[in-house]
């Protein structure tokens, strides 16, 4: 190994089992944008505080996510002679006091908020970690170090493996690294599943310099965080992966473009990347080994369509981040018309798994057709949303029944969204799909970066279509008339549909627009309809009835409900008329009354009025023609 | 409400940011970080900064909505647009806070006191339906509990 990388890690080593072996129990809190919601930065602060005042002998710090978000905040404590560690879940501030003096004074543990043991021997209270019903199944190897190391601590990923990919790849040409991406099979990991070797050696060939490296770490899909849970739990993971690339590819500088929201995922990886440039691992003649890599982390500024590369280099470039017209093709000319490659945060993250371990091992993981491991999230009407990392070929029922949890009571199935709003809509019926490419390409969608969501009875298809479609239209970059006037046209048509002026040729015209609209520029636009494209296929009889009869099945569509009072006199009635927005619901001389001219359909009466607020539909009931010719 | 500040102020704190480079967004961050929105002179700042026009700047800020030329409202509600809080009744929460709050999204009151916006999914989908109320969340929420928070930001703020 280069030798100056080995002093490297091996200061890093000695630091770091130097603090394993201090003889202090240790306590790290999850602090993660998931964590945060629940009160994470609280507990920690607690946690401080008590084992401060009771003058406890402990190390307190942080770690990124296990994937437990449903469960935030995570605590995992490692006992003092580093003899056991435990993960703990749902350690809210209010717990913090007890949290300690449980874990640091009494016996050592907590088993009501014990998830498992992770390292160490288990107990009938406290099995182990990989026990967990949402652990079981797991491959966590992207995720080894989430949960388990402080992410704002170079050290620490280096102690366990770090930058040993980075070493081997120093070994190589620059062709060996990319063969070796390619024998290992990495397919991009942002949804397109392209051969991640073959775009380095697009790369590698071009014939112009400078030459530039781009993560997309711009994850905008609502309900995808994978990338998140990577930034915040190991960042370095990526950063090593970055070093890779430029060293097969000859890049010299990199750029990592985060999207605004994502705040906390910024300051880490800049942290990162400060500190890999104090150890030496950025910067110029890296580890003495000749190679110049400097690496940028770029903020967004709250733009979907600056997912797409060539969008993301519009807006690294400092124009409006509208997607151009391919070709000519990053590798030839990218930012500032240089060569450039923009892959996935996942797909560099693999990087060095691949080099450190070896092509065979990193697709050895399954047979699927679909090389190496993916990570998952899951919301919707679920029991638990959180991340996993699974290999590719599980299904949807296992993500959802498994992981997921299930759904929440009172929910039933009614369908769920693989990839995002770009990606389209199946029904319950396709629950045991794999989760790998193919299927997914087959019914024209994709699989996506990694969100899957997942929807219940009380959802209107008509609902989710204009929720999709409309986030298309909003997110148009405007340079496409079929992408920005055909996402424009066909909300007003779903629109229209949902207050009940639905007609039988808006599905025809809707059909148009989603054959019409594959004519854009980017994927944005190319697929901004194919959630309506399939929920016409696989929901049609939804739009039929709410076409012609004019009601909504879920009850969920404002302009084909009502709301009524089933009970006037009920003494909630009053609580009712009090959290109404609109003042809707007025005391006259014949009693209580609902105005429906007033009502926005906002549903609070009947949160605090069960027993005296009814939901029926706004149209009268009609017996429509099919249902009469069908029997 | 604090004046706008001075163009010899917008010029030192852009100071390190050359023509060229990819520096318009860091630039933008920079100023919208330091005063919590982007004051008209610091557009042509920028410009003759990086060496490009107003009208290119001004382009690109119009482009992404994270950016804001007005300054932020004492109490900032951000509404989480994302899926799985449509999917629990997000929607009927943005209806029930624009009428408590008489504003639309992306409006702020006159006294500035408050401003309602529309936010993009963050990842914390297990506090769904969701708002934030000045960058901290306010989860699992039901309308009901919506319209009672938007009332005390309006008698409070």
């Amino acid at each position: 190994m280069n030798e100056r990388l080995q002093a490297i890690i091996d200061g890093a080593k000695r630091s770091y089992e130097a603090w394993l072996s201090n003889g202090r129990p240790k306590v790290s809190v999850c602090l993660d944008t998931s964590s945060l919601a629940r009160g994470a930065d609280e507990t920690l602060a607690r946690i401080r505080e008590v084992v401060e005042r009771e003058g406890i002998d402990a190390d307190v710090g942080i770690t990124g996510s296990w994937g437990f978000c449903w469960l935030e905040p995570t605590v995992t404590v490692r006992t003092a002679a580093g003899t056991r560690t435990i993960l703990y879940g749902e350690v809210t501030p209010d717990r913090a006091e007890e949290f300690v003096r449980r874990t640091l004074l009494e016996n050592g543990e907590y088993p009501e908020l014990a998830l498992g043991v992770v390292e160490g021997v288990s107990s009938e209270g406290v099995p182990p970690l990989s026990e967990h019903r949402f652990m079981k199944g797991q491959v966590r190897r992207l995720m080894a170090n989430c949960g388990v190391i402080d992410p704002e601590n170079i050290d620490h990923y280096l102690a366990r493996g770090g930058y040993e990919g980075f070493a081997r790849a120093l070994e190589m040409t620059p062709e060996q690294i990319i063969q070796e991406v390619l024998d290992s099979g990495l397919g991009g990991r942002g949804g397109g599943g392209f051969p991640t070797g073959r775009k380095w050696d697009f790369l590698r060939n071009a014939t112009a310099e400078p030459r530039y490296l781009v993560c997309n770490a711009d994850e905008g899909d609502p309900g995808a965080w994978v990338n998140r849970i990577l930034m915040e739990g190991d960042p370095q993971l990526i950063i090593e992966g970055m070093l890779i690339a430029a060293r097969a590819t000859n890049a010299r500088e990199g750029y990592i473009y985060i999207r605004y929201e994502y705040p906390l995922a910024f300051q880490r990886m800049k942290k990162a990347v400060e500190q890999a440039y104090e150890k030496g691992l950025l910067g110029k003649d890296i580890v003495g080994s000749g190679l110049d890599f400097d690496l940028i982390v770029f903020r967004g500024a709250g733009s979907y369509v600056c997912g797409e590369e060539t969008g993301l280099m519009s807006s690294i470039d400092g124009y409006r981040g509208m997607p151009r017209i391919k070709p000519p093709f990053p590798a030839q000319a990218g930012l500032w018309n240089k060569p450039t490659n923009v892959n996935n945060v996942e797909s560099y993250a693999n990087a060095p798994l691949i080099l450190r371990h070896g092509a065979a091992w990193w697709s050895g993981v399954s047979d699927a057709k679909d090389k190496g491991t993916k990570m998952f999230t899951i919301s919707g009407a679920v029991k638990q949303a959180g991340c996993v990392e699974i290999p590719f070929g599980y299904t949807v029922r296992q993500l959802l029944e498994q992981y997921g949890g299930g759904m929440r009571d009172g929910s039933v199935l009614k369908g769920f969204q693989p990839g995002g709003p770009l990606s389209g809509i199946l029904p319950a019926s396709e629950i045991d799909l794999p989760l790998a490419l193919d299927p997914y390409r087959e019914r024209g969608m994709f699989l996506g970066s990694g969100g899957v969501v997942f929807f219940d009875q009380h959802t209107s298809i008509i609902d989710l279509c204009t929720y999709f479609v409309g986030f298309a239209e909003d997110e148009s970059c405007g340079r496409c008339t079929t992408c920005h006037g055909g996402t424009q046209r066909a909300v007003e048509i779903l629109r229209r549909m949902a207050v009940g002026g639905g007609r039988e040729s808006d599905l025809d015209k809707l059909e148009d627009l989603t054959r019409t609209l594959v004519w854009s520029n980017c994927l944005h636009g190319q697929f901004a309809l194919t959630t309506v494209k399939l929920a016409l296929r696989y929901f049609r009889d939804e739009f039929e009835t709410v076409i012609r009869e004019k009601r909504d099945p879920a009850k969920a569509l404002p302009g084909l409900i009502r709301y009524v009072l089933k009970n006037p006199s009920a003494a909630s009635v009053e609580e009712a008329a009090a959290i109404c927005p609109t003042k809707a619901i007025v005391e006259t001389h014949a009693g209580w009354e609902l105005d429906d001219d007033l009502c926005i359909r906002c549903g609070a009466c009947r949160e605090v009025a069960p027993d005296a607020v009814d939901v029926v539909d706004r149209f009268p009931a009609r017996v429509p023609d099919v249902a009469a010719a069908s029997g | 409400m604090a004046a706008e500040p001075s163009v010899r102020e917008l010029r030192e704190l852009v100071a390190e940011f050359q023509p060229n480079r990819g520096h318009l967004l860091p630039a933008l961050h920079k100023v919208q970080d330091t005063y919590g929105y982007i004051p008209k002179r610091a557009i042509e700042v920028i410009a003759k900064q990086l060496r490009t026009t107003p009208a290119l700047v001004y382009g690109a800020l119009s482009f992404y909505s994270e950016f804001r030329t007005v300054p932020p409202a004492k109490t900032e509600i951000a509404w989480c647009s994302g899926p799985a809080c449509r999917l629990m009744g997000g929607d009927r929460i943005r209806e029930a806070l624009e009428h408590t709050l008489e504003l639309p999204l992306g409006g702020h009151s006159e006294d500035h006191r408050y401003a309602l916006h529309l936010g993009q999914c963050n990842g914390t989908c297990h506090e769904a339906p969701q708002i934030w109320v000045n960058g901290k969340v306010v989860g699992r929420l039901t309308v009901a509990e919506a319209i009672r928070l938007a009332r005390r930001i309006r008698e409070e703020a």
